[in-house]
């Protein structure tokens, strides 16, 4: 790592010796000075960001400027590299400017500004230009996730201010449910969130039973990236993974419509006459009502079937319009040729769905879209072929606040009208909470919780030993429990917002009926 | 999780690791050289017992080193066949074995048979150099081998930054390059079946996205050498200064001896070709 971060001072012509202290300097304000003389390639997301970051400071500037550099991370690299950052700031006394698309990053800053179309639009205090809602939006962002709740509780007669910090968040609920005594709550405005009910078909279905898959075997870079992971997902399921960077979930995923087969589908894999293992370390992968541990299931029929959206998905457009891309998979999949209409009819149909206008785009080279716009047509890529299963990996990923926003209720509108079964990745948390049914969590290989987004996090162990964040609803329950309030609720803002303010009415009220006691 | 195995470096901390680049570089043009001098089996296998001395002072385990063979199978094997079947025999040889117009000699098998083992030799000292020598330092030993060459004017410095960027790129593009196939492959593209026509065909929606994410790359690194100064080689300084070491001097006097046992054998013994 020291060339890497002797290239600067390099460049400007410090004398050797200097530069030796310098790497030293550097290196240890990114706290990665055991890491000095190893390669890159061993480095996770984290790690290599903040050699990055120790590069610029070898060149010892007073000034550091950090555009996007944590949005590729998981949430433990995130936190990771603006603890740096942060130490940087406080200690170092550096001047920092970081530009992000992550309202609660932009909250840690002494100063914060909006820019739109190419000027700055607000200005001020990030708490206060983090607050006002409708002109966030007009600018293609949102408020802080935990703002939302706060202003839900507050719409719902609990008037607290906003926050980030749930303890303090619980501290003041508890303070105005004391002070309003349950007056003027109303659970009126709380649009509860609903999936559509659906049968249950083989089609929608998943089925993992002990799946074990190693990189490179046999040789020294044989690494296990999944050991025996089991999992189910039912029809009808919006369903999350969740887990860190090389826990194996996206091997898994690959995993679901073929793309890394199991040994036993191999073409080469021949079967071992009367040398059975034991059933109870067998494999078994049903998807979509393909057994995948069979090599002569139909993997075409398969791919159709169970729709893949990888990370970026942008990065895989190719064609020369946008129509000639959506057709792509099409085209591909389809048993006989196909007629120009009927082409015509399902390209039409899936970019629709995906909310762009057919005839406005159809001709376009999809490079000459705006992010969003790519990502829309890239799905619209998968969906043409309308399989039952859709699994997407990371697909919020680098969009900005409102385009995440937009993307996930893209996918409920998917969920409802297009496929059977969502199969989403996720680094984040309150994604997980807010949009899935059901969440299993990933780590080393395995799943080790799985179940409604209230039972993985209902248990605060489990969830943090893994090194994962928890989404701010659970957060609050925590800090609520933690101060004798038991709250139930499936950890979704409209359920949570719920739980609260009805505890605030019935204790609320029961504080009037035994009134005149705080009044000591 | 790419297995390219040809160029990557093999982390250890052996005799050889701990070389001067340049030596490595210098021993590897000796060796060659000494490759193309020996015309008899001996000669050849001085060569080997070379070879094999340098695997065992790299630490590096003889299978890693063997696989950068895989890369030219199919090239050995096809010289390998041109030299039997298209060899002309002496005057008075006669065929081992004949059919229509095939005729072997043993002539030709002894060529071909050389020649395996010539390349053979020769890519396993190539690969050794690469595994034990890392892209950064194995650019600033040429840059410094290249220096004569400044004179007149040719920019070294700037070729072995090149290089070394090359070097740096490879794995990362071989790792787009299958998270591109993987994702048209779920768009039902197929590499593997159809003729040659289809085949090409089916690598445009690998290639396109591919060139433009290494022109995104690209861009990405000239402003991050930018924002770090960079400005050719006029001003910089060095860290890293390539020093010679009883290492080294070791490996003159082995490279030295090498040279002499080939040069002497092939002055003692009839070349057999």
């Amino acid at each position: 790592m020291e060339d890497d971060v002797a290239f600067g001072p390099e460049n400007i012509g410090v004398p050797r010796a200097e530069i030796g202290e310098r790497i030293t300097f550097a290196l240890d304000a990114v706290g990665m000075s055991e890491y000095r003389h190893s390669t890159p390639t061993r480095l996770s997301g984290g790690q290599k960001q903040r050699i990055a970051i120790a590069g610029a400071l070898a060149l010892k500037p007073r000034l550091l400027i950090l555009d996007e550099s944590t949005a590729m991370l998981d949430p433990l690299g995130r936190k990771e590299v603006m603890d740096v950052v942060l130490r940087l700031n406080k200690e170092e006394k550096m001047t920092v400017l970081l530009i992000t698309h992550f309202p609660e990053e932009a909250m840690l800053a002494d100063r914060a500004v909006v820019m739109h179309e190419g000027k700055i639009v607000l200005e001020g205090e990030p708490k206060s230009v983090l607050s006002d809602e409708a002109r966030l939006r007009e600018y293609s962002l949102v408020l802080p996730f935990s703002y939302r709740i706060c202003r839900e509780l507050a719409r719902g007669g609990l008037p607290v201010e906003d926050r980030m910090d749930a303890d303090a968040l619980a501290d003041e609920i508890l303070a105005k449910i004391q002070k309003n005594k349950g007056a003027g709550i109303d659970t009126g405005h709380i649009v509860a969130r609903s999936f559509p009910i659906k049968a249950d078909e083989e089609g929608g279905r998943v089925l993992a039973e002990n799946v074990t898959h190693v990189y490179n075997p046999a040789s020294p870079f044989e690494t296990y990236a999944l050991r025996g992971a089991s999992l189910e997902i039912a029809c009808g399921d919006f369903f999350g993974i969740i887990g860190y960077t090389g826990s194996g979930k996206s091997t898994f995923v690959q995993h679901l419509n073929a793309l890394i087969k199991l040994p036993t589908a191999e073409k080469k894999y021949r079967p071992k006459k009367g040398k059975k293992t034991q059933s109870a370390e067998e494999t078994h992968l049903t998807v979509a009502g393909f057994d995948l541990t069979d090599k002569r299931a139909d993997f075409r029929a398969l791919r159709k079937n169970v729709g893949m959206v990888f990370q970026y998905p942008e990065y895989q457009l190719f064609a020369e319009t946008v129509f000639e891309d959506v057709a792509f998979g099409l085209k591909n999949f389809s048993e006989q040729p196909l007629t120009d209409s009927q082409v015509k009819e399902a390209v039409r149909s899936a970019i629709e769905m995906v909310g762009l206008s057919y005839e406005e785009i159809k001709d376009c080279s999809p490079f000459e879209l705006s992010g969003g716009q790519k990502r829309r047509v890239a799905i619209a890529g998968v969906i043409v072929t309308k399989p039952q299963i859709l699994v997407l990996d990371e697909p919020a990923a680098g969009l900005d606040p409102l385009g995440k926003t937009e993307i996930m209720e893209l996918l409920h509108k998917l969920h409802r009208e297009w496929c059977k079964t969502v199969v989403i990745v996720s680094h984040d948390m309150d994604e997980i909470a807010e949009n899935c049914t059901k969440a299993a969590a990933f780590s080393e290989g395995k799943v080790v919780a799985f179940g409604t987004p209230k039972e993985l996090f209902g248990s605060q162990t489990a969830v943090q030993q893994m090194g994962l964040d928890m989404p701010f609803s659970a957060k609050l329950t925590y800090a609520l429990e933690r101060r004798g309030v038991l709250i139930s609720s499936d950890l979704s803002t409209p359920d949570l917002v719920r739980a609260v303010l009805e505890y605030a009415k019935t204790a609320g009220a029961g504080m009037q009926l035994t009134g005149g006691d705080d009044n000591v | 999780m790419s297995d390219v195995s040809f160029g990557q470096y093999y982390p250890a901390n052996s005799f050889a690791h701990r070389m001067d680049p340049r030596t490595k570089l210098v021993f590897l043009v000796v060796y060659i050289v000494g490759i193309f001098l020996a015309t008899t089996f001996w000669a050849l296998g001085v060569c080997a017992l070379a070879l094999l001395t340098c695997v065992l002072f790299s630490r590096v385990p003889f299978g890693k080193i063997l696989k950068s063979i895989k890369g030219i199978l199919f090239l050995l094997i096809f010289t390998a066949l041109l030299n039997i079947f298209f060899y002309s025999p002496k005057e008075g040889e006669t065929a081992l074995w004949a059919w229509q117009f095939i005729e072997i000699y043993r002539g030709g098998l002894v060529s071909a048979g050389f020649l395996i083992i010539r390349l053979f030799l020769l890519v396993m000292g190539s690969s050794l150099l690469t595994l034990t020598t890392t892209p950064v330092s194995l650019t600033d030993g040429i840059e410094s081998l290249l220096t004569p060459l400044k004179w007149i004017k040719i920019p070294v410095h700037d070729i072995a930054l090149i290089m070394s960027i090359a070097l740096r790129f490879i794995p990362i593009l071989t790792d787009e390059t299958s998270r591109i196939m993987n994702a048209q492959k779920a768009r039902g593209a197929d590499f593997e079946t159809g003729g040659l026509i289809k085949r090409v065909r089916a690598i445009v929606p690998i290639l396109i996205p591919l060139l433009i994410s290494a022109f995104r790359r690209a861009d990405e690194l000239g402003d991050a050498m930018d924002a770090r100064c960079y400005a050719g080689s006029k001003t910089r300084t060095k860290y890293k200064k390539l020093r010679f070491t009883w290492r080294d001097l070791l490996g003159a006097l082995f490279m030295l001896a090498f040279l002499g046992g080939v040069i002497a054998l092939k002055i003692a013994l009839a070349p057999i070709l």
